[in-house]
Parts: structure tokens; C-alpha cells; sequence
């Protein structure tokens, strides 16, 4: 017979089984996967991870993301220069889902992840009005979307070259891409079990 | 709370969006569990889990086979014709030196969804035929490491809005593979969203017991 407290059970991040709380290395009991690799850098690999993705941003931002050469004449435009080019062009939806993609998915996750690190931290959201583990998971589901810049890149720059227009990949892309791969891996390298455990103080 | 020994907690779960922990209760073929905090679903008891499992994802494998094979659109701009397969997508990118861009493109829409598709097809037929009680195990872990880093889905909406682009510019041609691809990114979500991998972990338990 073994008595425990319920706030002693986590769950496994690998196959979602129920495992206690042993301290500090746990294996889970199920696919012996180990819980916790860390017991003092428990969000350093997220905040190293998170930062090279904020810096990645700043060029993805600066640099031309899509550049159209035609008739020999070379022309760039940045994220936000296309979504205000497609909305003067009437195309709002495409604005919208651009806009949103590139520039609205990156800066709330950057702000949540900042938010969820700090506040697993410092004492700050105690008052539980936020519930913390439902805006890790809001930064899970959304957090890949932000491709779908560099995926509308790769398709245009490989379905147009003619010998007068062509349309090719800019440098943005290629920072963009990293700052997006950059905050997926932050947002996996951030241990959940820290909310959890902040919450009971 | 008190339990005879560990093996009793795999009669506990925890909900996955809210962390709230439940006792598993035993529930009728084809209906679902939900979280009685937040809602979402627990998980779902399907006797014949195995059986679609393995048919469903090897019919994914072959839209997504399909969906390589053929151009994904046509277009004509002005009488110059052209088209895009999916590995052309990043192969163009390689050919104009766009390597960190090209591989992650790669590893996103080509090799994560056709391992992960393959892979679920061997732990449906492993599960399928009772047979492999470890290697499933390793299977299903390498599946929760691969999954988030799948995007055939985003790749979809992608080539929506590039067309949606090129309205006005161009004439547009559906190519065979996109049919393909609507139909693997639909299968795909069935196979690695409402097949949670929790379930997947309880029929092994019960088969392997």
C-alpha cells in the first residue's frame, strides 16, 4: 500500500502517463523517458532558445522577404511591406491571414513565453485568474502557423521563373524560418510541470 | 489517496490542456471521455482501434505517395506554362542557395509526415498482430518527438493563399496532387489528432498485459 498526495502526480510529457513525483529525476514508469534532465537550469534552455528566435526576428523584419525581378528590374518587399501591398491591392483576407501568420502569431508567443518564464519564477499571476497550462497549450497550437510565410515563399519562388518575371527568396526567409524554428524548440524545451508547481508555492 | 502499488495508476489521468486529474472510468465502445474541468476530450474507447488505425494510416501513406508524385498546380502566365511538385518546392530552394530555408522545408513537409505516417502504420500493425511489445514502445515515443514538427496541414493553407496570390496574374490548374494532398492532410489530422496517443498507450497496455 503506498499513500501519496495527489499533488505528487505528474505526467509523463513523452507518453501522457500518470507517474509520481519521486524528486528529482524521474523516469517515467511506462516509456522511460526521463521527466526532469535538469534540477537547477530548469528554464534557461527555453529563455536561450526564445532569445535566438527574438533576434532571428529583428533581420526577418529588416531584410526583403519575396523579390520579384521583372523585365531585369529587381523589386523587394518586406513581411509587413506585403501584407500593406495586398491590402492596398484589395486583397484583404490574404492581408489578414499574412499579417496574422507572420507578424501577430511570433510577437504573442514571444509575450506569452516571456510571460509563462518569468512568472514560473518570480512571483507574478498568483491570483490564478490566468490559467497558465491553457496558454502554454494556446502557444502549442498556434506556434507552427507562423510558417505559412515561408511556405507561400518557397511555392511562389518555385512556381515562377519564367525568363521575364521571376520571383525568388529573400534573406528574410531564411532568418524568419529560424525564428520560428527557434520559438517551436523554446516552446518544447519549457517544462510544464513548472506552473504546476509555482501554483502551490 | 492511496494505491495497492504503481501499476494502479494507470487507472488515473490527467487532462492534457488543464492538468486536472481524473480516475479513468470504463465507457462504451465509441464514445469519449471529457475533462470535467475544461471539457476537452480524455480519451475514447474504440474496440476496433488497430483495425481502422492500420487501414486508415495506409491509406494516408498512399495519398501522401500520390501527392509526391504529381504537379500540385498548374499555372500560365502570358503563355509560359509552368507547374510545382512538392519536392520542387524545396529543391528550387536548394538551387538558389537557400540551404537553411530548403532543409527545414524539406523536414517539415517531406520527411517528418512520411515518417510519421509510416510509423503509425507499424504500430497499428504491431498492435494489429499482438506482436513487438518493446518496439512499439520505442515507436510510440519516437512518434510524440516527431509529431509537433509535422506541418502537411500549414503547407495546405500555404498553397491556398500563394494561389489566392496569383489570382489576376495567372491561369490556374489543379494538378492531381492536390487532390491527394487535401486527402492526406484530412486523413493525417484524423490519424495524429483524434487518435490521441494516449489511447494508442492504453490498447498497448491492454494487449500486452
Amino acid at each position: 500500500m503506498i499513500e501519496i498526495d495527489e499533488k505528487d502526480l505528474i505526467r509523463c510529457p513523452i507518453c501522457e502517463a500518470v507517474n509520481i513525483n519521486k524528486g528529482k529525476h524521474n523516469v517515467c514508469r511506462r516509456c522511460q523517458s526521463s521527466i526532469y534532465k535538469h534540477t537547477k537550469f530548469r528554464t534557461e534552455k527555453s529563455w536561450a532558445y526564445l532569445i535566438t528566435a527574438m533576434i532571428a526576428y529583428i533581420p526577418a523584419n529588416l531584410y526583403p522577404m519575396l523579390i520579384t525581378s521583372q523585365f531585369g528590374h529587381r523589386e523587394g518587399s518586406t513581411i509587413l511591406g506585403g501584407v500593406i501591398l495586398l491590402w492596398e491591392h484589395g486583397s484583404y483576407p490574404i492581408a489578414l491571414v499574412i499579417f496574422f501568420a507572420s507578424i501577430v502569431i511570433p510577437l504573442l508567443k514571444f509575450m506569452i513565453l516571456i510571460y509563462l518564464l518569468i512568472s514560473v519564477k518570480y512571483p507574478l499571476g498568483k491570483d490564478k485568474k490566468v490559467n497558465k497550462h491553457k496558454l502554454f497549450y494556446l502557444t502549442e497550437i498556434i506556434g507552427p502557423w507562423s510558417m505559412i510565410d515561408v511556405f507561400v515563399v518557397a511555392i511562389l519562388a518555385g512556381l515562377i521563373h519564367m525568363a521575364n518575371i521571376q520571383i525568388l527568396a529573400g534573406t528574410a526567409s531564411t532568418a524568419f524560418a529560424l525564428s520560428v524554428f527557434f520559438t517551436l524548440l523554446s516552446a518544447h524545451a519549457f517544462d510544464e510541470q513548472l506552473i504546476e508547481e509555482h501554483n502551490r508555492g | 489517496m492511496k494505491l495497492r502499488n504503481e501499476e494502479e495508476l494507470d487507472k488515473l489521468v490527467i487532462c492534457h490542456k488543464c492538468y486536472t486529474i481524473h480516475q479513468e472510468a470504463p465507457i462504451k465502445d465509441g464514445t469519449k471521455a471529457l475533462c470535467s474541468h475544461c471539457g476537452s476530450v480524455l480519451y475514447r474507447y474504440d474496440s476496433k482501434l488497430a483495425n481502422n488505425g492500420l487501414a486508415l494510416s495506409i491509406t494516408a501513406l498512399i495519398f501522401l505517395v500520390l501527392a509526391n508524385i504529381f504537379p500540385i498546380v498548374m499555372i500560365d502566365i502570358l503563355g509560359n506554362e509552368s507547374y510545382i511538385t512538392l519536392t520542387k518546392t524545396f529543391l528550387m530552394l536548394f538551387d538558389s542557395g537557400f540551404f537553411i530555408v530548403g532543409f527545414i522545408v524539406m523536414f517539415l513537409i517531406f520527411v517528418f509526415p512520411f515518417m510519421i505516417t509510416f510509423l503509425y502504420m507499424l504500430i497499428f500493425a504491431l498492435l494489429y498482430f499482438k506482436i513487438g511489445k518493446n518496439l512499439s514502445k520505442d515507436i510510440l515515443v519516437l512518434i510524440s518527438h516527431l509529431e509537433p514538427w509535422s506541418m502537411a496541414e500549414i503547407f495546405l493553407v500555404s498553397i491556398l493563399v500563394a494561389l489566392v496570390k496569383l489570382i489576376g496574374y495567372a491561369q490556374i490548374h489543379m494538378g492531381v496532387s492536390f487532390w491527394a494532398l487535401i486527402a492526406y492532410v484530412m486523413l493525417d489530422i484524423y490519424i495524429t489528432r483524434t487518435i490521441k496517443l494516449s489511447e494508442i498507450w492504453m490498447l498497448r497496455n491492454r494487449i500486452y498485459k
